[in-house]
């Protein structure tokens, strides 16, 4: 069976800039979210977030691009593609607010200058920043911007695979894509969905997300480098049960869950362990956990990453799996401390220290606004 | 029809200029698809208006997939939420920040034809319908996907004269808004109208012409067609590197959208297009990149 092998990565989150500086971060405390005063109208708002560490939320016009130029040349020097291999490298975004955060920042400098002022005069083509990644790094084969919510990054490297194993392409670089906006710290204060203490997935104190900011990148293609980790399986499907909601019965996950099992010719009882999505909030962590349970009798070890980086939305797929597969590469299988120590509500207990773990098959899950659910596998074995 | 393609069961569109203010389309959003469709913007009408054209009175199967496309995705919407957040000083009403997601037109679309299959909503540049079907095909040539609505959905905001701006038109551009959807299958349906054969992207002429050649279609048996962002001359060059006499237009007369290539299958199809069995559609980026698309009747 022909496969694509993950051969570099790049990140960048809260917890650090680089790969090493993020998974070394994974074996202490959880940090604290900062609280913002995001300028609605005359007054405030609070907005618990985690911001991109040693990136100061200014210059928000151009902040956004200094990142990705520094994740993607991470990920690319990891991979050790040529400037020839790069020009047959295809590239994936995915990425739910793209590049909002500078179209706010243009708009609100236009609404200084003059009051009548328009938005989204200068950039309003979803396929922009992609643009810019292909220009700035050579890269000449076709390009796609996946924009499902929370699930984009994560698509974006199911599609990443298929083109790589069908031939398609020999590699391909898959970027996440996601930093703080106004639109979205606003948008979830509306939904009553922040939560200032921070991210409790599973736990009986859970209360909602705190803003998350992540870029990330990794290379896929032909095996090399001494690379393990790959893309074993994968599913995707729309739950139309609510546009924000997943079906509280636990049907739906499950249902995506058992699909990418099947596809991955894994069975459950051979997952090793299960980054979940875990956002925290009421009703999606109850699916979750109900979802799980239909299809593993046994829940496998478990753990919840947005703790350590908030939730980055659409790039938390690919963010979530480096920091999963960078953890699991040294041996461990991530914690979340002080959360879920205790049998939850929803009898969930997550790890309090980072667990000793062999190679072995892993499942993500990721679910999102537009019922966008996809449930990824992953292994550092063959089979 | 060649082993590798994927048949079209049907081709559905909307497409209308827009002289002045951009259509209400809750009447037509009613009786397109049969029901009344509350709380959403007119993208969101526009896809589920051009997904019902397409698909009729049939019933899809319930895994099939919706692959969607746009360049600017719903900018009703988003320009709303800008406005009344950095202009008026008002948050983000909860229903319009959720429609926000690029994905909500793939949602409602999914929900009004009762899919649980996949969904996927790609950004476009230049080849926005070009990646959409391209993604389309990928899964169901791998046999994830037997069942898909790829479509586009372009809007017009109001006023237009900002609108012409912010697509860098000139004042007296003509204007449209479309909404372009193909219903593909995997297996070869015996009423099918037509087949995809292909989806690829070259950065040169040789590259692209060699493919050609491994198609198996006749260059006398098919139609070239300009893709919207393809330059006149390199056109030319391109239909004689092929050989390809015959040509089809199916872009005379429209007003300016940026998906575009969404319209041409569904025009070839419906068209005597000089007797050509087949279409070649050739589009192109501003770095030199080509998009190309074959159909066959």
């Amino acid at each position: 069976m022909s496969r694509s092998y993950f051969l570099g990565a790049g990140l960048h989150t809260r917890l650090g800039r680089g790969v090493k500086a993020n998974i070394d971060a994974m074996f202490g405390a959880l940090p604290t979210p900062q609280v913002i005063q995001v300028p609605l109208g005359e007054g405030h708002e609070p907005a618990p977030v985690m911001l991109l560490h040693d990136a100061p939320l200014e210059d928000v016009e151009q902040r956004l691009w200094r990142v990705i130029e520094g994740v993607a040349s991470e990920a690319l020097e990891a991979a050790g593609l040529t400037e020839a291999q790069r020009r047959e490298t295809v590239l994936l975004l995915g990425s739910s607010s793209v590049d909002i955060a500078a179209s706010e920042a243009i708009y609100q400098r236009g609404l200084r200058d003059c009051a009548n002022a328009h938005p989204l005069m200068a950039n309003s083509s979803l396929g922009e920043m992609a643009d810019r990644i292909r220009r700035r790094f050579n890269l000449a084969g076709a390009d796609y911007t996946i924009s499902t919510a929370c699930t984009a990054s994560a698509n974006a490297l199911v599609y990443a695979d298929a083109l790589v194993k069908s031939g398609r392409a020999k590699f391909a670089l898959v970027m996440g894509v996601e930093t703080f906006n106004i639109i979205t710290a606003l948008g979830f204060h509306g939904l009553a969905l922040l939560a200032p203490n921070g991210m409790r997935p599973f736990d009986k104190g859970r209360g909602g997300i705190v803003l998350g900011e992540g870029c990330s990148a990794l290379v896929v293609g032909q095996k090399r480098n001494g690379a393990r980790f790959h893309l074993r399986g994968s599913a995707n499907l729309c739950d139309i049960f609510g546009m924000s909601t997943a079906n509280p019965d636990g049907t739906t996950v499950s249902g995506v869950i058992k699909m990418a099992l099947e596809a991955s010719g894994t069975k459950a009882s051979e997952i090793n362990g299960i980054k979940a999505h875990g956002t925290a909030s009421l009703l999606n962590d109850e699916a979750e956990a109900a979802g799980m349970r239909q299809v593993f009798p046994q829940l496998p070890q478990l753990c919840a990453l947005k703790p350590f980086i908030g939730h980055t939305f659409g790039a938390c797929g690919l963010n979530e799996l480096i920091l999963l597969t960078g953890l699991l590469e040294r041996g461990y299988f991530p914690a979340a401390p002080g959360i879920c120590a205790e049998p939850s509500d929803l009898d969930i207990t997550l790890a309090q220290a980072p667990q000793p773990i062999e190679p072995g098959v892993f499942m993500l899950n990721y679910f999102g606004f537009g019922g966008n659910n996809t449930s990824l596998v992953v292994a550092n074995v063959e089979g | 029809m060649s082993k590798a393609d994927i048949s079209i069961r049907a081709a559905g569109d909307y497409y209308e200029e827009v002289a002045d203010t951009p259509p209400d389309l809750r009447t037509l959003v009613k009786d397109v698809t049969g029901k009344p469709v509350r709380r959403v913007g007119r993208f969101i009408q526009l896809g589920l208006i051009g997904a019902a054209k397409c698909v009729g009175g049939a019933t899809l199967p319930p895994e099939t997939a919706v692959y969607l496309t746009s360049r600017r995705g719903d900018l009703e919407v988003t320009i709303e939420v800008m406005q009344e957040l950095f202009r008026d000083g008002h948050a983000p009403k909860p229903l319009s920040f959720i429609n926000t997601v690029s994905n909500a037109a793939c949602y409602y679309v999914a929900r009004h034809f009762e899919l649980h299959g996949r969904s996927c909503f790609v950004g476009g540049g230049s080849f926005g319908f070009e990646t959409a079907l391209d993604l389309a095909l990928l899964e169901m040539r791998a046999g994830i996907v037997r069942s898909a609505l790829v479509g586009c959905i372009e809007i017009a905001t109001d006023p237009l004269a900002l609108h012409r701006q912010r697509l860098s038109l000139a004042p007296d551009a003509a204007v449209a808004e479309a909404s372009h959807w193909l219903w593909l299958e995997a297996s070869r349906a015996p009423d099918a109208m037509g087949s995809v054969g292909g989806v690829e992207f070259f950065t040169s002429l040789g590259d692209l012409a060699a493919w050609f050649g491994r198609q198996g279609v006749g260059a006398d048996s098919t139609a070239f067609s300009q893709g919207q962002f393809l330059a006149d001359g390199e056109a030319a060059a391109i239909r004689r590197e092929l050989g390809l006499r015959k040509a089809f237009n199916y872009r005379a007369g429209r007003g300016y959208y940026d998906c575009l290539s969404g319209a041409l299958v569904s025009a070839f199809l419906r068209s005597e297009a000089d007797g050509a069995s087949a279409v070649l559609h050739i589009n192109a980026d501003p770095d030199g990149r080509l998009a190309v698309m074959l159909a066959r009747r």
